[in-house]
């Protein structure tokens, strides 16, 4: 065996050098403090007293938004705000008289600005006024000597050029909450304006750009003495939408006025832009970009309409007889019935024990697929109701995409519900019955969609059966159309029966929703929103009892270019209250004149 | 060609284990006395410097020093050798982890260099840095030569080169800087002649060159400048520079107290709980501060080079020169940066920066060294 020698001594002579020479750096290094904190000491204390650096914000400007003709949305617009430096102030309370006298504003609610910064460093300056007026600006102007706590700041305000007609989709800003700081990473900070809705919170981050600084040096009375330096702002990007602004305003006409409540979607069914998005009522995000006014805040939130809450994505409802574009893709796919499965209306049908009605108190007569969308015969569908099954129709509403969101690219939206036996077990705790699958069939049982959902599900029957993902930025990385196991005759079948319910004397939309040379088709949906028994006199009605109407519906025929869903909350009945909507829109779309002889 | 684990000498294994622990009361009381006492000035200068800030650090720096004790405890229980043993494991599982930042890292301020599983984010650059001792040591350890040859200092170079490269192209520069005094440490102690030394030193400087002109980003090659010149850019590194000096300079000789320090509390200085907290300390305690500070380091390296001295076999010696080197230069590093003798680069300050990783390892390299001395005794 090898004698081992470890060369002991020569280690530890090295490492006893290299120790020495790590404690003489560290002496070294320790001499450069005494330096700067001894001999240099006094100099840099008095640095740091009063001639101080201080850094300022440069704001950068907030990205533009543009409709896809590029036509301007959203802009911005300067704005004068009054900011107070505490520390400068010989006594607060005055400086807040003088101001409230200057603003002609009540010295309480200045108090009450104060108040809301009482745990802020007080050499940080603090928003005290927005939204000055230049004679107001002019005013301080003049007294600035005497206060020179004061300063005015030039902010930019957003303003959304079409108001509520476009809120939406756009959304607006307000004030970062502490938990959206904490959350950013450093890139925002307390008293900055984020996106809280839509296209404005969806794309902040792009829109927002990023804010340069300026350093200068002040002296002790905080006057600028120099720039020291300087980062420039980086101004947001710009965004170009899907939106068509003359549709979306076309849409927002629509909606506009009192107990018209509803959402209205309108989409390219080959690719899944969004064209128009409005939900009534709608609120002014103008209000919003001053950090708000107590009363409008409070006023949008206690309207029953609920103004903030976006119809389109945020609310479920029941789809009614439009439901019956699923069951006849289902049926034919699924073979239950054939395109030529004959079946004959009587106004009614006994399913166990008990009879179903059908809308139409004397009954269709004989009816096969075609014919029975484009009457909206409920005994037909009871049928295919029957012998698909709750799990065979569930499945079909899933593949339409009820039970999970679109993908839509501004947050928020809700999946709506798909009911199946497992469902009921699950949530409800008590079995499926078969009569309810019946209910079912023409959409009145217990599903749920959104209307975004209705268009989705539109689009696909429109496009042949592929899934797009709807979107709202013109350039946004969306997934690429996705094939969906329909039989492509049963979509076939189904968009004619939906052309004939606009286009056919018979149908149910007929006259409400025709636009010769723009050939719509389309399908009608009333939502019972209480029992049959109680509403003999629908007219009478008071508004919240009465039905909701659907109409969706897409354009032309043979190519379809757009996917219109109109849904109007207690707006009556589809035909009367929601298929003349869609009709308006796809007129301005095509360009087409609804009343020629009018003129 | 050698038996790196043959010439391990290091037979007494199985005899020596029971009586590790009863070595307990032969603790190096300077190395965990000066760690100790650093880590708790470290956790109030944290909670000073980050008063004004979002979130105060204080409660999870205290987390990591808790966590950083219990991993003290631990790996100074288990024998070092079983530690060299592994150390091929360990060094694999710390390149694994360099590599594993490319597809799974997250980014944070230019360069990929953490890893999150579920709510943890950890450096492996860290940890690498560790194991990277653990190997370097026992490499060394197996030689028998007064001083190193070529062959051996050229893999010497390439056991550290590794993670060197993997971290530089994160890129992390600071990060990769932080493997180098490992290897010179231990080449030195394991003996270089001074013809290399020179030779060395001359092909650094023509790499240097290199790097500068192929190999270094725009912001790095604007630190490196704004150190030279630091009108070049008042708004970055140089008003980084210029704020910490004044915050430095004008604590004085006995500082402002305690939370009162006007630059660190009016948020003048960037990453004041991180690379600048000496900054605060120095500000807030005065040049006593410092210098109490200072003599603490002093100590913790004396200490470290005392164990490095008595330790029982050639593997003891490097294992603790490499561990120790690294905190050396991250001491050495950080003290000048604050005060403006070098140019400012992510480099924090042992037991005293805020940190998870790098708090974590401190903790255990400091394990380490005092389970080295603990089994001095032992086979001699």
């Amino acid at each position: 065996m090898r004698v081992v020698r470890e060369h002991r001594d020569d280690l530890i002579t090295r490492v006893r050098i290299l120790s020495a020479v790590i404690t003489g750096i560290l002496a070294v290094i320790a001499s450069g403090f005494w330096f700067v904190q001894l001999v240099q000491g006094s100099y840099y204390r008095e640095l740091a007293e009063n001639n101080r650096l201080r850094k300022l914000p440069i704001k950068a400007p907030r990205g533009l938004i543009f409709d896809r003709h590029g036509r301007l949305l959203v802009e911005n617009i300067p704005s004068y705000a009054l900011m107070i430096d505490r520390s400068r102030a010989t006594h607060v309370d005055r400086s807040l008289a003088f101001a409230a006298e200057a603003l002609g504003r009540p010295l309480e609610e200045l108090h009450d600005v104060m108040r809301r910064y009482a745990g802020t460093p007080v050499f940080q300056p603090v928003l005290l006024a927005e939204n000055l007026t230049l004679s107001e600006v002019a005013r301080l102007g003049v007294e600035s000597y005497e206060y020179p706590e004061f300063e005015v700041e030039v902010q930019h305000l957003r303003l959304y050029r079409h108001g509520g007609q476009t809120a939406s989709v756009l959304g607006y800003l307000g004030e970062v909450t502490q938990d959206e700081v904490d959350r950013s990473d450093g890139r925002l900070q307390a008293g900055d304006l984020v996106g809280k809705k839509g296209i404005e919170q969806t794309y902040d981050a792009e829109l927002r750009g990023e804010d340069g600084e300026r350093v200068v040096v002040v002296d002790s009375r905080g006057e600028l003495l120099e720039e020291y330096g300087r980062k420039p702002a980086v101004p947001g990007k710009n965004l170009t939408l899907t939106i068509d602004l003359d549709l979306q305003q076309e849409a927002a006409h629509q909606l506009d006025g009192p107990e018209k409540v509803g959402a209205i979607v309108a989409m390219d069914p080959r690719n899944g832009e969004i064209l128009a998005m409005v939900s009534s009522p709608s609120y002014n995000p103008n209000l919003f970009a001053h950090r708000l006014q107590k009363n409008d805040w409070q006023a949008l939130l206690d309207d029953p309409n609920h103004p903030l809450q976006n119809r389109v994505i945020q609310n479920t409802y029941s789809p009614g007889s439009t439901f019956k574009i699923i069951m006849a893709t289902g049926g034919l796919t699924e073979h239950v019935v054939d395109a030529h499965s004959r079946t004959f209306c009587t106004g009614s049908a006994v399913y166990y024990g008990r009879p179903f009605r059908c809308w139409k108190k004397g009954g269709h007569g004989s009816v096969e697929a075609e014919t029975a969308i484009q009457g909206s015969c409920d005994v037909y569908f009871y049928g295919v109701g029957q012998h698909l099954g709750i799990d065979r129709i569930a499945k079909y509403a899933r593949m339409f995409g009820i039970g999970r969101p679109t993908g839509l690219d501004i947050g928020g939206e809700k999946r709506g519900l798909v009911p199946d036996m497992e469902w009921s077990l699950k949530t409800r705790k008590m079995p499926w019955y078969p009569g309810e699958t019946i209910s079912v069939a023409i959409g009145q049982g217990p599903v749920l969609l959104t209307p975004l959902q209705m268009a989705e599900l539109t689009a696909m029957v429109a496009n042949g059966g592929y899934r797009v993902t709807p979107h709202l930025l013109k350039d946004a990385a969306v997934p690429p159309p996705e094939r969906v196991a329909f039989d492509p005759a049963a979509l076939k079948l189904v968009r004619q029966g939906m052309w004939d319910v606009v286009n056919s004397p018979s149908g149910t939309a007929y006259n409400s929703a025709r636009v010769d040379g723009a050939n719509v088709a389309g399908k009608t949906g009333t939502v019972q929103v209480i029992a049959q028994a109680q509403r003999l006199e629908a007219k009478a009605l008071p508004f919240k009892y009465r039905d909701h109407a659907w109409f969706t519906s897409f354009a032309p025929l043979a190519d379809p270019q757009i996917v219109i869903t109109v849904f109007a909350e207690h707006g009556g009945s589809g035909a009367h209250t929601a298929a003349p909507i869609a009709q308006a829109l796809h007129a301005k779309y095509f360009k087409i004149d609804l009343h020629p002889a009018a003129r | 060609m050698q038996n790196i684990s043959k010439s391990i000498s290091i037979q007494p294994l199985a005899e020596e284990r029971p009586q590790a622990l009863r070595h307990l009361s032969s603790i190096d009381l300077g190395l965990a006395l000066s760690a100790l006492l650093l880590a708790a000035i470290g956790l109030a200068t944290v909670h000073s410097a980050s008063s004004e800030m979002v979130v105060d650090y204080f409660p999870r720096q205290a987390g990591w020093v808790g966590i950083g004790l219990v991993l003290l405890v631990v790996v100074m229980s288990i024998d070092y050798h079983v530690l060299l043993d592994l150390s091929v494991v360990l060094y694999g599982a710390g390149i694994a982890g360099l590599i594993a930042v490319f597809f799974i890292g997250v980014q944070r301020g230019g360069a990929v260099n953490w890893i999150q599983i579920g709510p943890w984010q950890f450096q492996p650059s860290e940890f690498a840095k560790l194991a990277t001792a653990l190997f370097t040591a026992r490499y060394l350890a197996g030689l028998n030569m007064r001083v190193l040859d070529v062959r051996q200092i050229v893999v010497t170079i390439a056991i550290v080169g590794l993670p060197i490269v993997l971290v530089a192209i994160e890129p992390d520069m600071g990060g990769a800087l932080m493997f180098t005094p490992l290897v010179a440490g231990m080449m030195l102690v394991a003996g270089i002649r001074i013809r290399l030394l020179i030779t060395a030193a001359v092909l650094a400087l023509v790499l240097g060159a290199g790097v500068w002109t192929f190999g270094m980003h725009g912001y790095q090659k604007q630190r490196v400048l704004t150190f030279i010149y630091p009108e070049r850019d008042p708004l970055g590194a140089g008003y980084q520079v210029r704020q910490s000096k004044i915050a430095v300079g004008s604590g004085q000789l006995m500082g402002k107290g305690y939370m009162q320090g006007t630059q660190s509390q009016l948020r003048f200085l960037p990453a004041r709980h991180t690379d600048f907290i000496l900054s605060v300390l120095a500000e807030e305690w005065g040049f006593a501060g410092v210098l109490a500070v200072m003599s603490l380091y002093a100590v913790y390296i004396t200490s470290a080079a005392r164990i490095a001295m008595r330790a029982r076999d050639r593997a003891g010696i490097f294992l603790v020169v490499g561990l120790v080197s690294v905190t050396c230069f991250h001491v050495l590093y950080n003290a000048a940066m604050v005060v403006g003798f070098v140019p400012i680069t992510g480099i924090p300050i042992p037991f005293l920066s805020y940190g998870g990783s790098f708090t974590m390892v401190n903790f255990i390299a400091t394990g380490i060294m005092l389970g080295v001395d603990m089994r001095r005794y032992v086979n001699r």
